[in-house]
């Protein structure tokens, strides 16, 4: 009854606030804002309706997570308010139960929280049905979308946060730690399963996902599927709903056990340890006389002045300092933040998993953009939380009135605050400096930089939270109202972290909006600090325009009201202030003004939709030049100067061209590149430009006389490459004062582009382009001919570039001299190269050694701590390996060469694998999962270089390309480490959830996404050789290499592959060829038991009850049974020895099983300890648990 | 209807020791507890309210009449243990703190509404009534639609006290309750307190000695954590008969004085100081002997010449 009358209450009051409809309508606008923007170019692109389920999934988690952090005040004033106000003495002492008051109230929360989240289901209604998105990609109304979406992914969400948000408000009595302890959860839980997933199994990183991030995966699919798969509770998600919940349920508990109706005592746990026998009687009161006054309060000066106001301004941003570092709630979020720190430094799930060297500039980044997103939330949404805080402070404490008394001005106070929340930012900054530097004294690094931690911490980084800080003290000041205040400064933090991404609005609109500085150790700050100086300037003159009129409208006194404020505002506006704002006003002008000039005026860049619309004209205007004769490249000759300093690089060059075509060729189509400025094209013979359209970048020219089949000529031309203004700084740009490299997209081509197309089926459609396959069918045969982008040139080049760097080009070094003060460096290219190739420049340094015949040269930025012998061994290996197997390495050399960035990629072009700063830290040989991933990469990008094949541009061509580079790679590891290494490295790749399992796709040979080629596909491909034998599934490597020499149509498919490997096969073999490769088969194979019993001594008896499937399941997730009889091996094994993780196989045989449960029975002859079937997971069967079982032993009675 | 307390202690976790031993039996009827800033009267009137725990001691509020025709919400009239049985306690509690806050944007009509409720009065249409004559009883009537936040100090009392009226308390307990009072509301409120003292026991703690005075059958003087006094206020008044002595003297005489009497308090009177002393005998000449108020007791008991702290024997306190 009681608990009735607390629920209605509660709920009524709320309903009754403008906070929660506040709430509402935020979610409604950015449900709706999503639904009619962010998500339709993806549905329209994907091919699916805007209202499959898995849109409302997405949209739905991304809310939950929005609502979370904005309405903490829902949960928070029902647990707290009580307190707040003042008035628990009379709640407490009315007769109703704990369970009653706490219960009502926590009810009422969770249904106002509930439903304020049907904003989700209503905003994306309206979005549908409102009129800017279209009848068919609407979708059917399906209510069960929406209702799974709501019921399975929201409402378990809402009810554990609100229950932990409900929790922390009652237990420490303050409503705004609902919100507190809401982001300690968020970013917490975000962060670790984000950095532990390429270390857990799947199942255990979704058991961590409270917000349904993982609904990613239902997107995974055909359209078709997309469309009509529900959400469904099911397996390890429902085991994490179900874990979630009882998480709640436990804080509830906690919550009811530790909560009583008592009046708050408000000492701390350390004065009660602090002081505890200590006892003594309250000081005595005096008695009523009058004494003479015996006590003389001396007369001290006073002053106003500024000194005097300075001093005050300190004092104030000392004390808040202090009372937010020294209360708890601040020392647990420094810890949270140093948690968080630590733990996006000592695990990036992009080093996977491998153990890293703590290089400074490597443990920067991960602090300051950490590779976990959620990161770098934390620091901002403390902000939020601060910002409010020290604003509030001193109407919460009811000592406000006194305070306004006091002869100071209202900057005073509002500068006070801005530095102490200064001080506790900086304070945060050095909690993540301390972790960074321990982090790399621990690791044994000894070249810790602490100048860059404090250039970068606490210049770079505290001048954009400083920023953020202002942005929320003054919106609190403005607004004035605790709660709204809260959302406001939420959103308006988002828009300013993200406010560029998500619209197309300038970044000078955008408050605190930076182009992102860079810096590594290769490259330093390559210049991205000027632009971003000039960026917090203007920002930093707004920021003081904003204090200026947050000092306008400070709150002092009682007067609330806007208008009453604003007249206060006109007598607080002197003319000193009119002085002080034209000055910001004039710094605004001229700073926005030149960065404007820079980035918008200089450059000009182009809009996407800008972008998207010059490739369809290119398309519309010369897409009928499509496959007309040309004359094909055979032979390049430049001539490169690279100026670091002045970020540019000059080429003159020469392109030989052959009419292979069969016809005469009376125009050359030459394709320039964007960016750069191509001009004197010249040709040695006559030719009259027709055609020079510089914007979409086709030039045609006409031939005074037509050139013949079989004759050649000769195109001069010249590209400079000089970006002007802010665009070309920082990492991702191609020259730069150290680590310049950038491909040779910048010359020009020939013919018209079909790259340029674009791919995507939706934005052909709209802007009136025919449909086009994203990539041609297997079965097409003319994709089979078309060579574009296989031609095989001759190269030669001199690059210069200054005089303390090395430059490479491809090709052996010839000669090397200096001139005018720079260095020259002649390389010709022994034999033919493909058309795709790098050129780098840098102050190198030069490791060489040589393998028969092969310079292996690795150009590695000195002291960067690349681990140089392992890379050779790794190289010498792999050469060794794939000469033996498939066939000879056509170069003279194999080139590593270091570029700049912060990743550990790796790419292999041209007997070139360039690596990224990155990979130079990995530490494998201290790596505990006993594989060494770094040699299997390195093994990888070898085998993308030796025993390659130029391959037609078709569905498969993935496949032909990673999936036979790792192949080659697998047989690199075994060979040079052994079959239980190997073993290792793939049981890793099977289990880590870097590349999760897709059930649903096409067939090997149509290629099939990330998964199947970089995981299912070399699954397969191991199989086979273990089935089939490791030296005949080699054996066909060297044969399309003959029968598709140097790219030559037709260019061989994964149907030659297929037909080849057909050839080695054995007939008994021939079905397991078709079910890995041409079938998307996958495998159920269980060991329900084992049971052993010791017939004589020395013969153990194994009896295995087996269950096995095999299904088919085609792209519609929909399964069917096929027959099978297939060989599948049988293993029984020892007991592991010490140190070992199983024990030696004792039996290992093929067995033929048939589809359903069957028994199978071996001999053995020792005691085993395991046994199942498919022991080592070379069938594909995605359930890899229960292969193989314990086995137990049955004693046989012995008769008599 | 009788409260017993026994014994009760309670020290802070800070060290202080704000109640030592308290033992006071309370009838029926107004109490006054009186003493001074920081005695621990409101932490007594905390543990009684159960907002607080005691570390020792007991509490039994009991109504000695076999009458079991009592109604069955009071504990059915039997013994409840303050300390241990809260709920049974709260059932039939009414406590005005001496501060507290209020839900601002809730209107007066609304909040009490909702705390009769919580009382237990679960009729709709009885609780409208009991809602109306308590706001009329408080004089809150024509304000009762207004917000709760903006209220006067006074007013927010008053609306205190019509939530501490709630259900006919059999426990009243008041803390400092005409400290933000003007004289005539508080009238009015010491008028409202006398009407309740018929059937329940009503605790008042305040240091305004007329309140007391003027109210209360019953009191006790407490200080430091101690009881120093517990007697009836006319009979410590006539106790102290004879006994106080009074003299205008002239601020430079006071500390000679001092140091020869037992001063009790010093006034100020047309811009003269006015002393009162103890003394069991006739003092020097220039002293008059005076009638003594209720004040007197106080003081004297704060300078311990009467009560425990000057080890007197106590008057005799008929229970």
């Amino acid at each position: 009854m009681t608990f009735g009358n607390i629920f209605r209450f509660e709920l009524a009051y709320q309903l009754r606030r403008v906070p929660t409809w506040l709430y509402v309508a935020v979610l409604l606008f950015i449900v709706f804002f999503q639904t009619t923007q962010t998500f339709l170019p993806d549905a329209r692109s994907g091919g699916y309706f805007l209202s499959a389920p898995f849109v409302v999934a997405q949209i739905t988690v991304i809310d939950c997570l929005i609502w979370l952090l904005m309405a903490a005040y829902v949960a928070g004033d029902a647990g707290a308010r009580d307190a707040e106000t003042g008035l628990h003495p009379l709640i407490y002492t009315a007769p109703v139960s704990k369970a009653d008051y706490l219960g009502g109230r926590f009810l009422a929360a969770f249904v106002l929280n509930a439903g304020i989240l049907l904003a989700v289901p209503a905003g994306m209604l309206i979005g549908l049905y409102s009129g800017g998105v279209e009848a068919p990609l609407r979708g059917p109304f399906r209510p069960a979308a929406y209702l799974t979406a709501y019921v399975f992914i929201a409402l378990p969400t809402v009810f554990v946060t609100t229950a932990i948000q409900f929790s922390f408000a009652v237990l420490s009595r303050r409503a705004i730690a609902s919100y507190v302890g809401a982001v300690v959860l968020l970013v917490t839980v975000l962060v670790a399963s984000i950095v532990l997933a390429p270390l857990l199994k799947p199942d255990v990183v979704q058991l961590l996902d409270l917000l349904g991030l993982t609904v990613e995966q239902w997107g995974e699919g055909t359209p078709a599927q997309v469309n009509t798969r529900l959400i469904g509770l099911d397996g390890s998600w429902l085991a994490s709903r179900l874990l979630w919940v009882g998480i709640a349920f436990g804080t509830l508990a906690f919550t009811y056990v530790r909560f009583c109706f008592s009046h708050p005592t408000g000492t701390t746990w350390w004065s009660r340890i602090a002081r505890r026998g200590d006892a003594h009687s309250p000081t005595p009161a005096e008695v009523a006389t009058l004494r003479p006054t015996a006590i003389l309060v001396p007369q001290a000066p006073r002053a106003f002045g500024l000194a005097t106001r300075a001093r005050q301004t300190l004092a104030i941003a000392w004390t808040s300092f202090a009372s937010i570092s020294t209360s708890w709630v601040g020392l647990v979020l420094l810890t949270v933040v140093a948690a968080i720190a630590a733990l996006t430094v000592f695990e990036s799930p992009q080093n996977l998993g491998v153990p890293l060297l703590l290089r400074t500039d490597y443990v920067l980044n991960n602090l300051t953009f950490p590779d976990v997103p959620p990161a770098y939330l934390i620091v901002p949404l403390l902000i939020v939380f601060w910002s409010g805080e020290l604003v509030w402070r001193e109407r919460d404490a009811g000592v406000s009135e006194i305070l306004d008394a006091v002869p100071v001005p209202e900057w005073v106070p509002l500068l006070g605050k801005f530095l102490g929340l200064a001080l506790i930012l900086a304070l945060c900054m050095a909690v993540r400096m301390l972790v960074g530097v321990i982090a790399q004294v621990s690791a044994g690094y000894s070249g810790v930089e602490i100048g860059r931690y404090l250039q970068i911490l606490f210049g770079l980084q505290l001048a954009d939270y400083l920023l953020l800080a202002v942005l929320g003290l003054v919106i609190h000041v403005v607004v004035n109202q605790k709660h709204v205040g809260h959302v406001a400064t939420l959103v308006a933090s988002v828009i300013s972290l993200l406010g560029t991404e998500l619209t197309i609005v300038h970044e000078l609109l955008v408050y605190g909006s930076t182009p992102e500085w860079s810096y590594t150790d290769m490259r330093g700050f390559s210049g991205s600090v000027a632009p971003w100086l000039w960026y917090k300037l203007y920002w930093g003159v707004w920021a003081l325009l904003f204090l200026g009129a947050a000092r306008l409208l400070w709150v002092r006194g009682r007067e609330a009201g806007l208008v009453v404020r604003l007249r206060i505002a006109r007598e607080r506006f002197t003319k000193r202030t009119a002085w002080a704002a034209t000055a910001a006003v004039a710094l605004i002008l001229t700073s926005g003004g030149f960065i404007f000039y820079d980035t918008d005026v200089v450059n000009e860049p182009a809009t996407a939709d800008e972008r998207i619309e010059q490739l369809a004209e290119y398309e519309r205007r010369y897409g009928r030049f499509e496959g007309i004769p040309q004359p094909v490249l055979t032979g390049t000759n430049l001539r490169v100067e690279i100026y670091p300093d002045r970020r540019a690089v000059e080429i003159r060059g020469t392109y030989h061209l052959v009419n292979r075509s069969g016809v005469s060729i009376d125009s050359i189509h030459v394709a320039t590149a964007s960016g750069v400025e191509t001009d004197k094209v010249t040709f040695d013979r006559p030719a009259a430009t027709t055609v020079a359209d510089k914007q979409l970048g086709h030039r045609i020219y006409a031939l005074a006389a037509p050139l013949q089949p079989g004759d050649s000529l000769d195109l001069d031309f010249e590209v400079r490459f000089e970006p002007r203004g802010f665009a070309s700084r920082g990492v991702q740009a191609p020259v730069a004062a150290n680590g310049t490299n950038f491909t040779n997209a910048w010359l020009p081509a020939i013919g018209y582009q079909p790259f340029r197309e674009l791919s995507d089926a939706e934005v052909r459609r709209a802007h009136g382009l025919p449909p086009r396959p994203p990539i041609p069918s297997l079965d097409d045969p003319a994709a089979r001919n078309d060579v574009t982008g296989v031609e095989r040139i001759a190269f030669e080049a001199v690059v210069g570039t200054d005089d303390d760097q090395t430059a490479i080009a491809p090709g052996t070094l010839r000669r090397t001299w200096t001139e005018g003060g720079r260095r020259y460096f002649h390389y010709v290219a022994d034999g033919p190269i493909g058309n795709e190739y790098f050129f780098f420049s840098a102050a190198y340094a030069l490791h060489e050694e040589r393998w028969n015949g092969v310079a292996i040269q690795i150009f590695h930025h000195p002291e960067s701590g690349a681990d140089l012998d392992r890379m050779v061994r790794s190289v010498r290996a792999s050469l060794d390996y794939c000469t033996a197997h498939f066939g000879p390495y056509a170069h003279t050399y194999l080139r590593l060469v270091a570029i700049p960035g912060q990743g550990v990629g790796l790419r292999a072009e041209t007997s070139t694998i360039t690596y990224r700063e990155g990979f130079a830290l990995l530490r494998p040989e201290d790596d505990p999962r006993g594989f060494d991933l770094v040699f299997a990469v390195l093994a990888h990008e070898v085998g993308h270089l030796c025993g390659a094949v130029s391959y037609a541009r078709v569905e498969g061509a993935g496949v032909m390309s990673e999936t036979l580079a790792w192949y080659r790679a697998l047989g690199v590891v075994k060979a040079a480490h052994g079959q239980e290494h190997l073993r290792r490295l793939l049981s890793w790749m099977r289990e880590s959830s870097m590349v999760p399992p897709v059930r649903a796709a096409v067939p090997l040979l149509r290629g099939g996404g990330e998964y199947a080629v970089n995981r299912r596909g070399l699954f397969a491909m191991y199989a086979l050789s273990e089935y089939i034998g490791e030296d005949r599934v080699n054996a066909w490597a060297p044969a399309p290499c003959e029968a598709h020499p140097s790219a030559e149509p037709p260019l061989p498919t994964t149907l030659d592959l297929y037909r080849e490997l057909q050839a080695v096969t054995p007939d008994s073999l021939r079905y397991l060829l078709h079910d890995l490769l041409a079938a998307n088969t996958l495998w159920e194979l269980e060991t329900v038991r084992a049971v052993a019993e010791e017939r004589e001594a020395g013969a153990w008896q194994v009896t295995l009850d087996v269950r096995a499937r095999k299904v088919v399941v085609d792209t519609a997730d929909v399964e069917t049974d096929v027959a099978m009889d297939d060989w599948v091996q049988v293993g029984v094994f020892a007991p592991a020895e010490e140190g070992q993780e199983s024990g030696r196989p004792l039996y290992v045989q093929m067995h033929r099983v048939r589809a359903g449960e069957q028994t199978i029975t071996v001999t053995v002859p020792r005691e085993p300890a395991r046994a199942g079937i498919d022991p080592y997971h070379l069938l594909i069967d995605l359930a890899t648990d229960d292969n193989v079982a314990d086995v137990r032993r049955r004693i046989r009675s012995v008769a008599p | 209807m009788e409260l017993q307390i026994r014994g009760v202690s309670k020290t802070y976790s800070n060290g202080v020791q704000a109640l030592r031993d308290v033992t006071l039996t309370i009838p029926a009827g107004m109490y006054g507890l009186l003493g001074p800033n920081g005695a621990g009267k409101s932490t007594l009137m905390r543990i009684l309210a159960t907002l607080q725990e005691a570390d020792s001691g007991t509490a039994t509020l009991s109504d000695p009449s076999t009458d079991s025709g009592q109604a069955p919400s009071a504990g059915s009239g039997q013994r409840i243990d303050v300390l241990r049985q809260k709920d049974e306690v709260r059932r039939t509690l009414g406590y005005l703190p001496q501060e507290f806050g209020v839900y601002p944007k809730v209107s007066a009509e609304e909040l009490l509404d909702h705390f009769a409720l919580l009382k237990g009065i679960a009729e709709r249409r009885a609780r409208k009534e009991v809602v109306e004559a308590l706001l009329r009883q408080v004089n809150l009537w024509d304000v009762r639609k207004q917000k709760l936040g903006g209220y006067s100090g006074g007013m927010k009392q008053r609306f205190g006290v019509a939530v501490a009226l709630l259900g006919n308390p059999k426990l009243m307990i008041v803390d400092e309750p005409t400290a933000g009072l003007d004289p005539a509301e508080r009238v009015r409120f010491l008028n409202l307190l006398s009407e309740l003292g018929e059937n329940s026991v009503v605790l008042l703690s305040t240091h305004i000695v007329d309140d007391v005075s003027e109210l209360c059958t019953r009191m006790a003087i407490i200080d430091r954590g101690e009881i120093l006094l517990e007697t009836e206020p006319l009979r410590a008044v006539d106790d102290l008969r004879g006994r106080i002595w009074r003299r205008v003297i002239s601020k430079q005489e006071l500390s000679a004085l001092e140091r020869e009497h037992a001063v009790i308090s010093t006034k100020l009177l047309a811009g003269r100081t006015v002393v009162r002393i103890y003394s069991d005998t006739e003092p020097s000449p220039g002293f008059e002997p005076t009638a003594p108020d209720l004040e007197d007791v106080y003081f004297s008991a704060m300078s311990g010449h009467i009560g425990r702290r000057g080890e007197q024997p106590e008057s005799a306190v008929r229970p």
